[in-house]
């Protein structure tokens, strides 16, 4: 008995000088997050005063003599397995366009702008008046497996994803534009016949109507070329699962696939024929990492570069002293919309109504929008890594995006007149405000889920909403996942009057397909005539004409600012991890490593492993 | 017996039907399909209605069941939406590298489970019995992510004995001697932290049944006959102390094939776990159906098992 009794204390004690211990270095931690918060924001500020891109280096500054060869070690942070459908007409999974990206079969170069230019494999020259455009190719040019580049090779994807037995999504409506896209997709036809061979290396495509998002690759025309003489005679519905696509791709990029472990990781080894030049380094590895011990591994020196890595854990190794931490702003941007009308979708057609819809007022939703204190959330949760939005256009896009606009700062006073002066008062007394007839108002909001910051942030947000006395609460009651989300946007639930969605823009920001009148995915369901007509005129063929494009630009963001249907919330930074022995490395849009894989340099045989 | 075998297998097949359909159902009752992912600003409503259609989303839920359930018949499980590959391959990969892994865990852990059971039974309030308990009660606290993450840190980073992910190092040709040792090397790790964590229900058991059993009414006897303590735990003891963890053996066995979520996230190791949760998330249908069909399957295979095994262990059990 005595015997137990002792032993029972000493589990006892042990489990509390145990947990003791976990308290001691939890409050050590805590303190030093905090400190490093501090040392963040203030640079954030110094940032966002002077020059947003300012917060990161775009390129690496490695001046040391460069080793021969060697291998470069990339991590994909990843918690599950690559999906390993190599080709540009196929894949689904954005991480397996990342691996392509090492061997790409991409036809142009592009400038900063995103704009096709003359650099690359193949040159493009559009036809206005006549609705064409003409891609020549490079003569000369080889694959990895030493078959010229042809013509045949650039028109093959047309034909993939045109294809009846074609089950992507990139048979859609910018490809419809391509004359006889639709017969061939509905095997009326043998061939695309707005596709014209002019000899063996030059196309030319005739278009329904041209818009200048074809320099952007867009518009319908297809950006890459595929291995005719590899893949031609297998069948489209049996592509996917072929060797040629999953196993040996041939390529036209600086490397090609050596070894593949399914879903695991990818071996390159260069590409002796790549047309700009052999590769300087023998071959790339990416494997994929899981996010937990990605930042213990980027310490020790396992990596030179780590894709997809997560800014919230930006704090593990911001005083890592082997890596130069890259960044750059994102294609994307955060929003929250207001349920104004209804898709009519007899009439493909959205239908606005102001009048009958609870968010119908513009002054509330200019309200809701001064209420949030984004500027904190950013901060405090996202260490400045992403940043108040002030336009649908991210600041990537130079030429469109409009600098000028002041977008919806936290001001809470604002947002508390505005309600004033469009009636929402409180009557009744209980500090929340009644509608303009005196009625209780119940504003839902769809947030959709993820990790538990997500939860904080909203719940952030609905008091920020209750400061300026409107009972905001989540729709369903929680978070709502992710599927479950634009299922009921989609359907203009009515449970639905506030949601907070994102868009990745891709590389041409036109709000055609997001803004229009016949858009699904206009969301917020609102339209008016100048906002039709700019969406119009954006791609219409005055667009050619870069000013005017830009004009238009403008006239949409502040259209849209000042209805306030949508609202932007953030933009948010891409980070970079680069090992100090990494040379000629930038990810510049202007510069971006991904065109410039061949002149990359390491500086040591091995990772620099931090002390 | 081999009556009440074919007997059992063939109430299994009612059992899967309903578990069939009851996961049908529901797969179909979450919102959202395989394509609500693939949306972007270019895409085409009308392209994913053609898209849907094609993949039969439009039907009715019993005609889609019928049409899954006939070809299910033959063999074929469909493509996964995700992956593009057939079911059937996509499953086999991963259920290869789950199985292996789970195989290690498995022998480790009883390995480490049975030779701390017995000792803790035999010498019962010793300090060595205190110190195994004490031991049980730890692992059985710690959460699995938690000891996953100090091994692969400690083990994997900082001693660097062991590769800290994946399946296999890239580089080694399927087949060959080094290649195998490669992978037995990656699942090295994660083996023993499973092991680990698992051993505390087979040590209590152990634990209580041979101090049980040192009173039974057999012992005495025995050592009354003049048989040596030594042998009298080797041949009399051990053998009914094992009865409880036999009557398990079966569902271990067939459980090697379900993985394990954390494990396979923190090692990056490709796995059941990883492939059932994903195929939720995407919606992906036949991955969904197919998985839990030879989960259901798996889990009345090793009831059978289980009580295949006892009647072989324990002569008074009769299956009848």
């Amino acid at each position: 008995m005595n015997k137990t009794k002792w032993s029972l204390i000493a589990l006892l004690i042990s489990v509390l000088l145990i947990l003791a211990a976990c308290k001691d270095n939890k409050e050590e931690q805590t303190v030093e997050e905090k400190e490093e918060t501090i040392e963040v924001s203030s640079e954030g500020t110094k940032g966002t005063t002077e020059n947003s891109e300012a917060l990161f280096d775009l390129a690496v500054a490695n001046e040391a003599d460069a080793i021969e060869g060697g291998t470069l070690k990339v991590a994909m942070v990843k918690d599950e397995p690559f999906q390993g459908v190599f080709s540009w007409e196929l894949y689904e999974d954005g991480y397996d366009a990342d691996l392509m990206e090492w061997m790409t079969n991409a036809l142009f170069d592009v400038d900063e702008n995103f704009m096709i230019t003359d650099e690359g494999i193949a040159s493009l020259e559009v036809d206005q008046e006549n609705n064409k455009a003409v891609v020549k190719i490079r003569e000369g040019i080889k694959w990895s497996d030493g078959e010229p580049l042809t013509i045949e090779d650039v028109i093959l994807p047309y034909h993939i994803i045109g294809h009846k037995d074609y089950t992507g999504v990139r048979y859609d409506t910018e490809f419809q534009n391509i004359i006889g896209a639709e017969e061939y997709h509905a095997g009326k036809a043998e061939t695309i016949s707005g596709l014209k061979k002019i000899d063996d290396y030059t196309l030319e495509i005739s278009f329904k109507q041209l818009s200048p998002a074809v320099n952007y690759s867009g518009n319908g025309l297809w950006a890459y070329a595929t291995p005719a003489h590899q893949i031609a005679d297998i069948p489209i519905d049996e592509l996917v699962e072929s060797d040629a696509v999953r196993k040996n791709p041939v390529t036209l990029g600086a490397f090609k696939i050596d070894k593949i472990v399914p879903g695991e990781s990818v071996s390159f080894v260069r590409n002796e024929n790549y047309w700009k030049g052999a590769a300087k380094l023998d071959g790339v590895v990416v494997e994929v990492v899981p996010s937990s011990s990605i930042s213990v591994a980027i310490g020790s020196g396992e990596y030179d570069l780590v894709q997809y890595f997560n800014a919230t854990k930006m704090q593990e190794i911001q005083d890592l002293d082997n890596i130069t931490i890259l960044g750059r702003p994102e294609l994307y941007y955060s929003y929250v919309g207001f349920k104004v009308g209804k898709l009519d979708t007899k009439q493909g057609k959205v239908i606005t109504d102001l009048k009958g819809s609870k968010m119908g007022s513009q002054e509330l939703r200019q309200a809701m929008g001064y209420a949030l204190d984004i500027e904190q959330v950013s901060e405090v949760f996202y260490n400045n890594l992403r940043e108040r939005a002030n336009s649908l256009i991210p600041p990537v896009f130079e030429a469109f995006y409009d600098s000028e606009l002041d977008g919806y700062t936290y001001d809470p006073e604002k947002a508390k007149s505005l309600l004033e002066e469009a009636g929402y008062v409180d009557v009744d007394g209980d500090g929340l405000r009644e509608d303009p007839n005196g009625k209780p108002l119940e504003i839902k909001l769809a947030a959709m889920a993820s990790d538990s910051t997500q939860e904080e942030i909203i719940a952030f947000y609905l008091q920020n909403w209750a400061d300026v006395g409107l009972n905001v609460t989540l729709s369903t009651g929680r978070l709502i996942e992710f599927n479950a989300f634009y299922d009921m946007v989609e359907a203009d639930d009515p449970e639905i009057d506030v949601f907070m969605g994102a868009w990745g823009t891709g590389t041409n920001p036109s709000p055609a397909g997001l803004y229009g009148e016949a858009d699904q995915f206009n969301f917020s369901r609102y339209t008016s005539d100048i906002l039709e007509s700019t969406v119009k005129a954006i791609d219409s063929p005055d667009a050619f004409d870069t000013q005017y494009r830009a004009e238009q630009f403008k006239i949409f963001q502040q259209h849209i600012e000042e209805v306030a249907t949508t609202i932007p919330m953030q933009f948010r930074y891409e980070i970079f991890p680069v090992n100090k022995r990494v040379k000629n490395f930038s990810v510049d849009y202007a510069n971006e490593f991904k065109d410039h894989l061949h002149e990359i340099e390491l500086s040591a045989e091995k990772p620099v492993s931090s002390k | 017996m081999w009556k009440t075998i074919v007997r059992r297998f063939l109430i299994m097949i009612p059992q899967l039907f309903v578990l069939s359909v009851i996961i049908f159902v529901l797969a179909k009752f979450m919102p959202g399909d395989p394509f609500t992912g693939l949306i972007t600003p270019q895409t085409d409503p009308a392209r994913i209605a053609e898209l849907q259609e094609k993949a039969g989303l439009h039907d009715p839920v019993h005609i889609q069941y019928l049409r899954w359930m006939g070809n299910a018949f033959q063999g074929d499980f469909g493509l996964s939406y995700t992956y593009k590959r057939d079911v059937a391959a996509l499953i086999g990969e991963r259920a290869m590298n789950t199985f292996w892994l789970s195989l290690l865990s498995v022998i480790l852990l009883y390995a480490i489970a049975i030779p701390l059971g017995i000792l803790a039974g035999r010498y019962q309030n010793s300090r060595l019995d205190k110190a195994i308990v004490l031991y049980s009660f730890i692992t059985y606290a710690i959460p699995t992510f938690v000891l996953a993450l100090v091994f692969l840190f400690l083990f994997g980073y900082q001693l660097e004995w062991f590769p800290t992910k994946g399946s296999v190092e890239i580089g080694y040709e399927p087949g060959t001697l080094r290649y195998f040792w490669n992978k037995f090397y990656h699942i090295l790790l994660p083996a023993i932290t499973y092991a680990i964590l698992g051993t505390t229900g087979i040590i209590q058991y152990l634990r209580s049944e041979i101090i049980d059993a040192k009173a039974m009414d057999y012992v005495r006897t025995a050592r009354s006959k003049g048989i040596p303590m030594r042998k009298v735990y080797s041949k009399h003891i051990f053998r009914n102390s094992l009865l409880p963890i036999a009557a398990f053996l079966g569902f271990t066995i067939t459980g090697l094939l379900g993985g394990s979520i954390f494990i396979e996230t923190i090692f990056g190791y490709p796995g059941m776990g990883q492939l059932f949760v994903s195929s939720i998330s995407s919606r992906d249908y036949s991955v969904i159906t197919a998985l839990v069909m030879l989960f259901g399957f798996l889990a009345l295979l090793g009831s059978l098992l289980s009580d295949i095994i006892m009647s072989i262990v324990d002569p008074r059990i009769r299956i009848e």
